[in-house]
């Protein structure tokens, strides 16, 4: 089926999410939506779910005009969604999940059979052979969204929108989903891919359109773009390459000697020098966040040794780690780096606050100047620093926390996962900003899953293999050699 | 902000509505026909009502907002007023000074014990203060032996004292309250600890990874609701000349109830203090309007539930008439 974006607007307080963008996405096709972090793209993906109503335009099937007032529409006219956050009753099975809209049953009594049934059916469609009797909270991330794509296909949808599906995937799995997102447009359904990773762009797509700023930048077929054009047509300006260091550091700053954990890692001995940039590598589960963890104080079990610029640091409690000169920009930022109800002057200030007052009186002033120095600084994109982060895009949330930590000037740097779900532009942005940290003396701890990231960024990896130390690499380390050394291969 | 208009907004129309329909009477002493609603005595009785609930809902805002709830405050506010004119009367004292003093105490003392238990038991605030609220009053019965305990006079005349207004009227409690919520709001506002709150109360991950004391933060809010609940005592038990164990029963309820009508999120991270006071405001207008409009007694229960629902639903409402005027504007 052939589903129309025609001159399709909306606003959301303070943005214009998409204005006046009209694409047409054909059966059989994968068509990519990218854009950066607010571009729009996931937005477009929901008009057209009927998770949001448009203020001007429609969305049309085969040419002809539809209005859909619920997700719910959307679907019996055949245009489902995969979530970005996944949305289910946790505590219900995978068959309850699937058929909540329309449970079978005789006069209000559940036929559990039948539900067992079509669940199993559905499921039968996209090749996987999960338990519809299973607890949804117990399925991994990957197997969890194969139930979203088998809810769809089961209820008949002839369009699939993806919306960042593998952002919290392992390799196989986004290999495995990708590889049935091609199988299911083979088959006839139209599939609508929206995500910023270039790679899978390349890999999938038929088609892409680009956003920018909510408006349309372009479709293009894929064979007539090349990373750096669809880059260029993303952020709308060419990105500053990367710079290689001059290997000159000064003295160590972070000291970590024997430092363990039962059950999360034993024995990490490492140094960081004035300057440096120190990559942690591993898989997930290799136990890179929690050395951060234990270095930063939150590990209350870690044991061993941590010194800072010479002075040793007794571990357990953030408050010492952040007296000491520690940061710590987290991996899960809405978890653990922000409160999304507070604006980014509160957010921004959270970690300097005794700094900022007198006598617990706060000094605001000092705080927006502070706040408003740091955000500048890191070129946070918001209306005013009163503006509540929990509306602001993956990137702009993540310099935040960066400008949080930056703010308390502290000598070392734990970075966990800085790039996560931010778009390109913003993460160029990020780099430079962590490079920037390292040349004015900060030692930086880096833990990241993105290879090139980290062979951008870091002076030496040290690689963690199942909590151990395994490996470390310069530099000039190739990818295959990180990779085996990750994997024990 | 636009929340506390709003709430403002109901108050002015219930007035409006009270002025108009509650009828009047003649004034003894000058002979002329006043309203029964506007007139300095009724408004400075309705305000001192108000103050007894609008000081604990001070407090009861901060610890809603780090996230807790205080069920135990109506039972410090008995214990409270039951300690303080025990130990006037055992020892004899008369001063208004010392019986604040002792009411703050007990308050603080019982808010040390609430806080303690809910920053190391890392048991629900709720547990903790729905075990205490029934331990407070147990106390309070048991050293009244469940008698009511007169209060000296010169604490009376304190809590009764005219000050520059006429004779019969009297606004030391509603100064107290004025006080206590300009102080309160500093707090939440205006100061570290009060940012922390907000903090702790939005995300508790978040604060402890950017390194606040979580323990204090928490402990501290129980704390000020102590510390509110004994000025609430001490204003209580002098303004009506004594204290019974029997005291503030159930008043955890209403000062929940303003807190949330004024906007106050269980959920935590959300709140203003003059929003509380407005919440606490409004119900004492609904109360005192049942008496004033001659409706059945017997309904309060019934019009305060309602009321406190409805409140609650046109404040969303409104929230989300502003969002879409601000996405159209």
């Amino acid at each position: 089926m052939k589903v129309s974006a025609v001159g399709l607007s909306k606003r959301f307080p303070g943005v214009q999410a998409l204005s006046d963008i009209s694409v047409d996405f054909l059966p059989g096709e994968v068509h990519a939506i990218c854009g950066e972090n607010g571009a729009g793209k996931s937005t477009l993906g929901k008009v057209l779910a009927g998770l949001y109503a448009p203020e001007q335009g429609h969305v049309a099937l085969d040419d002809k005009p539809v209005r859909f007032s619920s997700p719910r529409e959307a679907q019996a006219a055949g245009i489902s969604i995969v979530h970005q956050e996944l949305l289910f009753a946790e505590n219900l099975t995978v068959a309850d999940n699937l058929l909540l809209g329309e449970i079978p049953n005789q006069f209000g009594w559940v036929s559990d059979r039948q539900m067992l049934d079509t669940a199993r059916r559905w499921l039968e469609k996209v090749g996987s052979d999960i338990d519809p009797s299973m607890e949804v909270a117990k399925l991994s991330v990957s197997k969890q969204q194969l139930v979203q794509i088998a809810g769809g296909i089961g209820r008949g949808a002839k369009v699939l929108i993806f919306d960042e599906p593998t952002s919290s995937l392992t390799a196989t799995e986004a290999t495995a989903l990708l590889g049935l997102i091609r199988e299911l447009s083979a088959a006839g359904t139209t599939c609508l891919y929206v995500s910023h990773r270039l790679d899978e762009i390349f890999a999938i797509a038929d088609r892409v359109t680009v956003l920018r700023d909510g408006a349309w930048v372009g479709t293009k077929p894929i064979a007539e773009v090349t990373p750096g054009s669809l880059v260029q047509m993303m952020v709308g300006r060419e990105l500053l390459a990367s710079s290689e260091g001059d290997g000159a550091f000064g003295e160590p700053v972070l000291e970590v000697r024997g430092l363990s954990s039962v059950g999360r890692f034993r024995d990490i001995s490492l140094t960081v020098r004035a300057g440096e940039i120190v990559g942690l590598a591993g898989l997930v589960g290799a136990g890179r966040t929690e050395v951060c963890e234990a270095i930063f104080g939150v590990d209350r079990r870690a044991t061993g040794s941590v010194s800072v610029a010479g002075k040793s640091l007794v571990l357990g409690s953030p408050q010492r780690s952040i007296a000491a000169g520690v940061a710590l920009v987290p991996e899960d930022r809405k978890r653990h780096g922000l409160v999304l109800g507070m604006t980014i002057r509160h957010n921004g200030s959270m970690a300097v606050l005794p700094r900022l007052s007198t006598l617990g009186w706060l000094n605001r002033a000092a705080e927006s100047r502070t706040v408003r120095e740091f955000t500048d600084r890191l070129r946070v994109k918001a209306p005013s620093i009163e503006s509540v982060v929990g509306g602001l895009s993956g990137g702009n949330q993540q310099k935040v926390v960066l400008a949080k930590w930056l703010a308390t000037d502290a000598a070392v740097l734990l970075i966990d996962e800085p790039t996560r779900g931010v778009d390109v532009g913003a993460k160029v942005e990020i780099h430079g900003l962590i490079r920037e940290a390292a040349a004015s003396g900060k030692a930086v701890l880096l833990v990241s899953s993105d290879m090139p990231e980290l062979r951008a960024l870091c002076d030496r990896m040290i690689v963690l293999r199942e909590g151990v130390q395994v490996a470390e690499l310069g530099r000039a380390a190739s990818e295959t050699e990180i990779l085996s050394a990750m994997a024990g291969v | 902000m636009m929340q506390q208009v709003g709430l403002l907004a109901v108050i002015l129309l219930l007035s409006l509505v009270l002025v108009r329909f509650s009828g009047t009477h003649v004034d003894r002493e000058t002979g002329q026909t006043v309203s029964n609603f506007f007139n300095p005595g009724s408004l400075v009785q309705i305000l001192t009502e108000t103050s007894f609930f609008a000081i604990m809902a001070v407090g009861m805002t901060l610890v809603i907002v780090s996230g807790g709830i205080d069920l135990s405050i109506g039972s410090v506010y008995a214990l409270a007023g039951v300690g303080m004119a025990l130990t006037m009367r055992a020892a004899g004292w008369d001063s208004p000074w010392l019986a604040l003093a002792l009411c703050i105490g007990f308050g603080l003392l019982a808010g040390v014990l609430n806080g303690t238990m809910v920053a190391t038991l890392g048991v629900h605030p709720f547990i903790v203060t729905l075990g205490t609220m029934w331990v407070f009053r147990g106390v309070a019965f048991v050293v009244s032996k469940a008698e009511s305990v007169l209060v000296p006079g010169p604490v009376t005349d304190f809590a009764k004292n005219p000050l520059f207004l006429g004779k019969g009227l009297t606004p030391v409690p509603a100064i107290v309250m004025g006080l206590f919520i300009l102080g309160g709001a500093l707090y939440l506002n205006r100061t570290t600890m009060g940012r922390r709150v907000l903090a702790v109360g939005g995300n508790a991950d978040a604060a402890r990874y950017a390194g606040l004391p979580i323990p204090y933060i928490l402990a501290g809010v129980y704390v000020i609701a102590g510390l509110g609940a004994g000025i609430a005592a001490f204003l209580g038990a002098a303004y009506f000349g004594s204290a019974s164990s029997a005291d503030a029963n159930g008043y955890e309820l209403y000062v929940i109830a303003s807190a949330v009508v004024g906007g106050v999120s269980l959920n935590g991270g959300r709140g203003t203090v003059t929003g509380a006071f407005l919440g606490a405001l409004l119900i004492v207008l609904i109360r005192t309007g049942i008496r004033l409009l001659r409706l059945d007694q017997n309904y309060e229960w019934i019009i305060i539930g309602a009321a406190i629902i409805i409140a609650v639903v046109l404040d969303r409402l409104g929230a989300r008439l502003l969002e879409k005027r601000m996405v159209n504007g």
